[in-house]
């Protein structure tokens, strides 16, 4: 099964891939609604990494209340289940999940084709 | 007349991936020349730059002498 | 009309006051200048009364973004940081990278203006439409790098912080404003605009989005202009070298400056070149939106920072007589902490070797003095012992002390890195760019040397060719688009400026946009009172030839000069006198 992986000594920090994910995703770009969130930047004289992507662990799904997260070759969430409780966003490892208006916004590598990897100019992001 | 080519940055594709190399080519030959020799037309390429021999920048029409090093660049943006 | 891509929302902030208002963004400014530099210059045309103080409350702050900030247009993450120049007297206008300019967008404006000046030291929070006002007096007085570092630690990394460091504190006109500790609005004292205003520190996050027309087509399109024109070998060694790669193509072309501007070539350039400098790379870093990734993050021991960009290194490396890589970077490090303009600064303290070594001044430093040189920064950045004698920069320093020939600057902006006498349009384009001898409006040696059949020691022509690149670049960075995606052109441009605007923006009308830009600031100094008089070439260039490399033996004569003065103000349409006339600024 292929998931998101990324290579972060090959990240420049431009995230373009919030910005692309968010267009596909949302109509706009607005990496705040980005089911992903990749950057570098500088602490104590060092580079550092965020990176907030999707790694199909599962967690989400295991502790959801509602039985509205399921994991196949993706996350998908039943927006009609969905509550908005939060369990997911909280439990997830890569602080991917968010939670708005009562819902929560998962990767779901665009069915199986991401754009943040197409995007990606530097292929720190692949999908492997 | 033996001279060496050195190729920077994008233009290494032309000598395989080599930094540079011995050619021979006829006295009073020039850069044009030279370069056409080993496949480079610096007309028919969109990216060529400049061409420096010995380290010194000429123009493309100059002509080499024996030992010469020839240095094309290819094109780079800036400010 | 409507153009999408813009937020159509200007944040207006009264320091004096501690009051702030969004107004709707002037749709006429933008429709004749686009954004960023054109936006921003426009803007202060009409705010900035001639003849107020750079350092007073009458100065504005103004912070521009472009139609295509915030959007995945590669390579669009750069921020116009304009005002009036404290060094020059004339308009200034800076472009930063990083992350700020994108976040403005996200915040909901297309440009942030800071008017009048806070009573004590503070930093301005944005936080969408939130604005607050700190205080910073536990701020003020440390360097750009701790600021960062406290703020950083304080409200997340969500937020870009802008910062200046002691030098802009000290009101130095070499000062510069520090974002993601290592980019800079870096020239003609910007620094010490936010100084005055007793600003240490701007912090910006915003959630909010950017809207434009068919958002999967354009996104689509914007991926494949990436993919396929930006990433493309030509433009690429950048990410591979960042911009160490011009070292070998100045020295080789003959226009690498040496102590001062005295020569050119190092024959030793070897020992700092990239091939040594990025052995000590850590990580690439980019702005935002960028595909290319420029910024080298290097480690020397204890020596660290983003860069050093080609201009650093040339002044503290072969411009000062040093070859220690490790003190060029940090010099660098010290520099950017500081918030001194590494170009300014440098170019001030190589001019205080060469005033030392001819006994001219004794300002008791020497070429290859690498060490001396970073403890001159620190002491002009706080105007303290001799560094209150250079922090002004060489232009007064000259005044009062002589080596006014080798002064190298243009209206108090000191030279970049790149010897005219080896590319004769570069004078011309020190010359007559906007903010004094700046290297981002026209590169010369782009078409001079580093072209295969261009003649660099002539006259012939150059006001034509310069004209042509300050066109180029002058609506590039309107839109903007950073400098290093240098493949792309007027086609692509106005593609990617009709795909976010939704309005049909041709070929010409980039072009005209261009020129616009260029009238624009022009009729701004104009007004300051800037003209022919100004637009000088310091005199070494005419008096002393070069002794080596290509250009050995050229001077560039006074006749020469004038004559690319000339043919550049014909082109333009401004008169002998470099005056544009009034019917001329009428259509502006």
């Amino acid at each position: 099964m292929k998931r998101l992986k990324f290579k972060k000594e090959s990240c420049i920090g431009c995230q373009l891939c919030a910005q692309v994910c968010s267009a596909m995703k949302e109509g706009e770009y607005i990496p705040s609604r980005a089911r992903i969130a990749v950057e570098t930047y500088y602490e104590d004289g060092n580079l550092k990494y965020k990176d907030s992507y999707c790694i199909l662990c599962g967690i989400c799904a295991k502790n959801c209340p509602s039985g509205a997260v399921s994991v196949g070759e993706y996350i998908q969430v039943d927006m009609d289940s969905c509550t908005g409780c939060g369990i997911c966003a909280d439990k997830c490892p890569k602080d991917v999940i968010k939670i708005r208006e009562e819902k929560a916004y998962i990767c779901d590598t665009c069915g199986g084709d991401p754009v943040c990897v197409k995007t990606c100019p530097q292929h720190a992001l692949t999908f492997e | 007349m033996k001279i060496t080519i050195t190729l920077r940055g994008s233009l290494r594709k032309y000598l395989e991936g080599e930094n540079e190399r011995i050619v021979e080519v006829p006295e009073g030959c020039t850069c044009d020349e030279a370069l056409r020799s080993i496949g480079i037309d610096y007309k028919e390429i969109k990216n060529f730059g400049f061409v420096a021999v010995n380290n010194m920048r000429v123009m493309i029409y100059a002509e080499l002498k024996e030992g010469d090093v020839l240095k094309a660049y290819p094109r780079i943006y800036g400010g | 009309m409507t153009m999408t891509g813009y937020q159509n929302r200007v944040l207006r902030i009264d320091l004096t006051n501690r009051k702030y208002s969004a107004e709707p963004l002037n749709m006429e400014f933008a429709e004749k200048y686009v954004g960023s530099k054109g936006l921003a210059i426009r803007y202060m045309y009409e705010e900035l009364k001639p003849g107020i103080d750079a350092l007073g409350p009458e100065n504005k702050l103004f912070l521009t973004t472009g139609p295509l900030s915030g959007t995945p247009a590669p390579c669009s993450g750069k921020l116009s940081v304009a005002a009036k120049s404290p060094a020059t007297g004339t308009m200034n206008d800076c472009s930063i990278g990083g992350h700020a300019g994108i976040r403005i967008k996200y915040a909901g404006y297309d440009m942030i203006i800071f008017e009048g000046a806070l009573e004590r030291p503070g930093y301005v929070l944005i936080d969408d439409d939130r604005v607050e006002f700190h205080d910073a007096s536990d701020l003020w007085g440390r360097g750009s790098h701790e600021t960062e570092g406290i703020l950083a630690k304080q409200y997340g990394i969500e937020y870009t912080v802008l910062s200046i460091g002691p030098a802009g504190e000290n009101l130095s006109p070499m000062s510069c404003i520090n974002s993601d500790y290592y980019r800079q609005a870096g020239r003609g004292g910007i620094g010490a605009v936010m100084g005055s205003k007793k600003m240490k520190a701007i912090l910006i996050r915003g959630t909010k989005g950017v809207r434009v027309p068919e958002i999967k087509k354009t996104t689509e399109r914007m991926i494949e202009l990436l993919q396929t024109d930006v990433l493309q070998e030509d433009n690429t060694y950048i990410y591979d070298c960042g911009t160490t790669a011009f070292l070998e193509a100045c020295n080789d072309g003959g226009i690498l400056p040496y102590k001062n501007f005295q020569d050119t070539t190092d024959p030793e350039w070897t020992e700092y070149n990239g091939d040594i400098l990025l052995k000590y790379r850590k990580g690439k870093r980019g702005c935002g939106s960028c595909g290319l990734g420029c910024g080298n993050f290097l480690q020397i021991g204890e020596a660290v920072c983003e860069g050093p960009e080609y201009e650093t290194i040339s002044v503290a490396g072969p411009n000062a007589g040093v070859k220690d890589p490790f003190k060029i970077v940090k010099f660098n490090q010290v520099a950017d902490d500081m918030g001194l303009d590494t170009i300014s600064a440098g170019d001030t303290i190589i001019w205080a070797m060469e005033m030392t070594e001819k006994g001219i001044h004794d300002f008791g430093i020497r070429f290859g003095d690498a060490d001396k040189m970073r403890e001159y920064l620190i002491l002009m950045a706080r105007r303290e012992g001799i560094g209150a004698e250079l922090a002004d920069g060489v232009r007064k320093a000259s005044e009062k002390f002589g080596g006014t020939d080798f002064a190298m600057q243009v209206k108090g902006l000191e030279y970049p890195q790149y010897e005219p006498r080896g590319s004769w349009g570069m004078s011309l384009s020190y010359a007559v760019s906007d903010r004094g001898a700046c290297h981002m409006r026209a590169y010369a040696p782009n078409v001079e040397v580093f072209e295969a059949a261009a003649p660099p020691y002539t006259a012939e022509g150059k006001g034509q060719i310069v004209y042509d690149l300050a066109e180029f670049n002058a609506i590039k960075f309107s839109l903007c688009i950073c400098d290093l995606w240098g493949t792309i052109d007027y086609e692509i441009m106005a593609e990617l400026l009709t795909m976010v605007t939704g309005r049909n923006w041709t070929v010409e009308e980039m072009s005209e946009v261009g020129r616009r830009v260029i009238n624009i600031a022009r009729a701004y100094n104009q007004r300051e009172g800037f003209n022919r008089k100004d637009d000088t070439m310091p005199r070494r260039l005419a008096k002393d030839a070069l002794t080596r490399g290509p250009a050995a033996g050229q001077t560039i004569p006074e006749e020469a000069f004038n004559d690319m003065l000339d043919q550049y103000y014909k082109i333009m349409g401004w008169d002998e006198n470099g005056i544009m006339p009034q019917e001329l600024i009428d259509t502006l």
